[in-house]
């Protein structure tokens, strides 16, 4: 292990001194940052006016909702009942982008439903829960209590406003939550392939350059594939570590400058401000004071980055180990440093079918599938990081320890396989690799 | 100090040494010579534990060979590389702890090297900034740093100037000297076997002979001298009886030759002389053993017309 360790210290002292790893460490986060940028710019230039539909056949509001008029919405009321279908269709509608359904129970379910053609902002979503929560507030108070309506808002329930789109009503594709997690495996398998090209590199070169048979007389061929493996592995993890540190001092230093520039309610439009919400009352100001779009709520409220993080380690460790043995394996058994290329093409094939399933699970986490990538050693990391983000029912947090465990058991597996054929393959010069030798080297 | 018995391996279906045994004895120089191609990397490859054998075992100072024992061994292959972006102590640092020393014991015998070299302003280069001559000297110090009491170094000349190799080859002596063991390996053995007490040869994957240089020469020796003059070409024939049989001849200037000649019935090298002297002009004579390459073809060559 000694010697692993004197092998892993040298790659790792090469792999620092790279130039390509100091360029790695700074265009990468820059270009996240630039990416979140863009999406938190774009969520902030979303839709600012907005024509809603008030389809309220009960005529519960009676046709009234806000005491003053908002200058970012135009409510309209519909005399009857709309189909989705209808509003979503019918040439009429189109003027409207959103469709607030008030059915004759809201009073007793507390429920309301706004289809829209465009996702609103998070802004503008609360306002119109706010207004709608507000006009109901008033039926109710005049209609079933002796309270006046500042003693009933002490002692209220909200309106729980579901938005839905018309397009997708059922809500199957906003799993915001899951991209978090889609992020992280992407990030996992990003750094996998990145780093295992830079195995399969370094392997084909020692072997190309004939320091391997001089390593070979010092140290065991595992010893020597398991040194590389780690000390490429630690120039990954700084690596991660500098990413992590920029990016998280990128969006520090986006939320405390550019973006209250970008979005705090106080340097909006002067005519988007109405009069009413120039009068806040308190829970408005929460309201305003949260003006971010839903993806920057996301990244600043809703991940859960520490525990994301331990387990995106754990998983992007002994995935590394899972791929990163793989690549050693296709490096040693290469002939030259361009053979082997058709091999690392299956790599590529898997790596690519890990961040696809990752995608499926997204979008479908509750097939058979998703159950079966989530426990497929090669498709996990990412997999994993998705239902992370989602959220494990109660009682089946045991299903990520077993896929935890299943690549870990798998990983050794692989580390053992691909040390026969590197043990086989690293003095092997000169030959065109096959399929057929690579089995023969396991079997040796 | 290192047994080596019944040693085979093969890959695929080629056989790359069949049952090999061998004794290499404390404090000899011993050669592994043969064509390229007859298993003598393999074997080498064996003792360093680079590969299994499928038979066999290898003892080392009476134990069966393992990993522990590498540490005792300097092993110099044949395609020899080192990293081109390190400097040649970083270089030596890496390799020399992996063999088990310390640091500073690594930057102490560096020193020590380098002055005995003249080469101490190369510690700071890195390898590509060096010629491929200087590097394989760098190779050559960082196989040797740890004082290994066995050195096996293949095709150790190839690649260096003749400077360089007399260099070397009063290196590997002084280490000789010091109780230290060393195997040469080569297919050039012109270029070995000067200074190697024993040698085996290997042809083909198989032992062909193995044994101390002057007793493999004394045993195949061809009863011909060498007789070096100054004179007539006619003269020297003309002096000649039947019971010598010119073998060669060497012409060396208008009126100065080297030729061999062969004893032919009982005829000593006294009786050569006698009848050659006042005749010619003779300036030398010695016996003529023959080299190890003549050894090698005399031990082939038979055996594969016959096949």
């Amino acid at each position: 292990m000694k010697n692993s360790w004197i092998i892993a210290l040298r790659e790792l002292k090469e792999r620092l001194g790279a130039r390509s790893f100091l360029v790695m460490s700074a265009i990468g986060p820059l270009i996240i940052l630039c990416l979140i940028y863009v999406l938190f710019a774009m969520g902030g230039q979303s839709k600012q006016h907005w024509n809603v539909l008030i389809a309220d056949p009960a005529n519960i509001m009676e046709g009234k909702i806000a005491s003053s008029k908002d200058a970012s919405i135009d409510y309209s009321f519909a005399d009857g009942y709309i189909e989705t279908k209808e509003f979503e269709q019918a040439k009429q509608y189109q003027k409207f982008d959103a469709l607030l359904e008030i059915n004759e129970k809201v009073l007793s379910n507390k429920t309301a439903f706004v289809f829209f053609r465009e996702k609103p902002s998070m802004r503008m979503q609360k306002r119109i829960q706010y207004q709608t929560e507000r006009r109901l507030e008033e039926v109710l108070v005049s209609q079933f209590t002796r309270f006046s309506i500042s003693e009933f808002r002490k002692i209220k329930q909200p309106i729980n406003v579901s938005f839905k789109n018309i397009y997708d009503p059922n809500d199957e594709s906003s799993k915001m939550d899951g991209w978090v997690g889609f992020f992280y495996g992407t990030i996992i398998f990003l750094f996998i392939f990145l780093f295992g090209m830079t195995i399969l590199r370094s392997i084909s070169r020692e072997k190309s350059n004939r320091i391997v048979e001089v390593l070979l007389g010092c140290v065991s061929p595992k010893q020597l594939m398991l040194g590389k493996i780690v000390g490429i592995g630690i120039a990954a993890f700084f690596q991660f570590l500098i990413w992590t540190i920029l990016i998280g001092l990128g969006l520090f230093f986006m939320r405390e400058n550019l973006f209250p520039d970008l979005f705090d309610a106080s340097n909006m439009n002067a005519q988007q401000l109405t009069k009413d919400i120039l009068n806040q009352t308190s829970q408005e100001q929460m309201f305003t004071a949260r003006e971010y779009n839903e993806f920057v709520q996301l990244v600043y409220e809703r991940i859960n980055f520490l525990g994301m993080t331990t387990y995106f380690f754990l998983f992007f460790i002994i995935g590394y180990f899972f791929y990163g043995s793989l690549f050693a394996a296709i490096g040693a058994s290469t002939g030259s440093e361009s053979d082997g290329q058709q091999f690392v093409l299956p790599l590529i094939f898997m790596l690519f079918f890990a961040l696809y399933s990752g995608y499926f699970t997204l979008n479908n986490p509750e097939s058979t599938m998703a159950t079966v990538f989530h426990y497929l050693p090669f498709t996990s990391p990412v997999v994993v990081m998705v239902k992370l983000s989602q959220g494990y029912k109660i009682g089946h947090s045991y299903e990520l320890f077993l896929s935890l465990f299943i690549l870990i058991i798998s990983s050794l597996a692989v580390l053992n396989l691909a040390g026969r054929i590197y043990s086989n393959g690293i003095l092997q010069f000169g030959h065109r690799v096959r399929l057929k030798h690579l089995f023969r080297w396991i079997k040796n | 100090m290192l047994e080596i018995q019944n040693i085979s391996k093969s890959f695929n279906q080629k056989i790359a040494l069949d049952d090999v045994s061998m004794t290499i004895n404390k404090g000899e120089i011993f050669g592994m010579l043969g064509p390229n191609g007859a298993g003598k990397t393999t074997l080498i490859r064996i003792i360093n534990k680079i590969i299994v054998p499928n038979k066999g075992v290898i003892r080392f100072n009476g134990d069966i060979m393992s990993q522990k024992h590498l540490s005792n061994i300097g092993y110099l292959p044949e395609e020899r590389g080192l990293y081109k972006n390190m400097t040649v102590e970083s270089h030596a640092l890496f390799l020399g702890q992996l063999r088990g020393l310390t640091k500073v014991d690594v930057k102490q015998k560096l020193d020590y090297w380098l002055e005995k070299f003249k080469i101490q302003n190369w510690r700071d280069k890195r390898i590509e900034e060096l010629s491929k001559g200087m590097a394989q000297k760098v190779q050559f110090i960082c196989t040797i740093l740890h004082e290994p009491s066995l050195l096996i170094l293949d095709e150790p000349f190839s690649g260096f100037d003749p400077i360089n190799i007399e260099l070397i080859k009063q290196e590997l002596i002084e280490m000789k000297a010091k109780g230290k063991t060393i195997i040469l390996s080569s297919h050039n053995m012109e270029s070995v076997e000067a200074i190697c007490d024993r040698v085996v040869l290997i042809h083909e994957s198989k032992k062909i002979i193995e044994g101390k240089i002057s007793t493999l020469q004394e045993e195949r020796k061809k009863n011909e001298y060498a007789i070096k003059f100054r004179g007539s070409m006619i003269a020297f024939v003309n002096a000649l009886w039947t019971g010598f049989e010119i073998v060669d001849k060497e012409i060396l200037g208008d009126d100065k030759f080297i030729v061999r000649v062969k004893m032919r019935g009982d005829n000593k090298f006294d009786d050569l002389l006698k009848v050659l002297i006042g005749q010619i002009n003779m300036e030398a004579a010695w016996e003529v053993l023959p080299s190890m390459q003549e050894i090698f073809i005399d031990l082939v060559q038979p055996k594969e017309i016959s096949e």
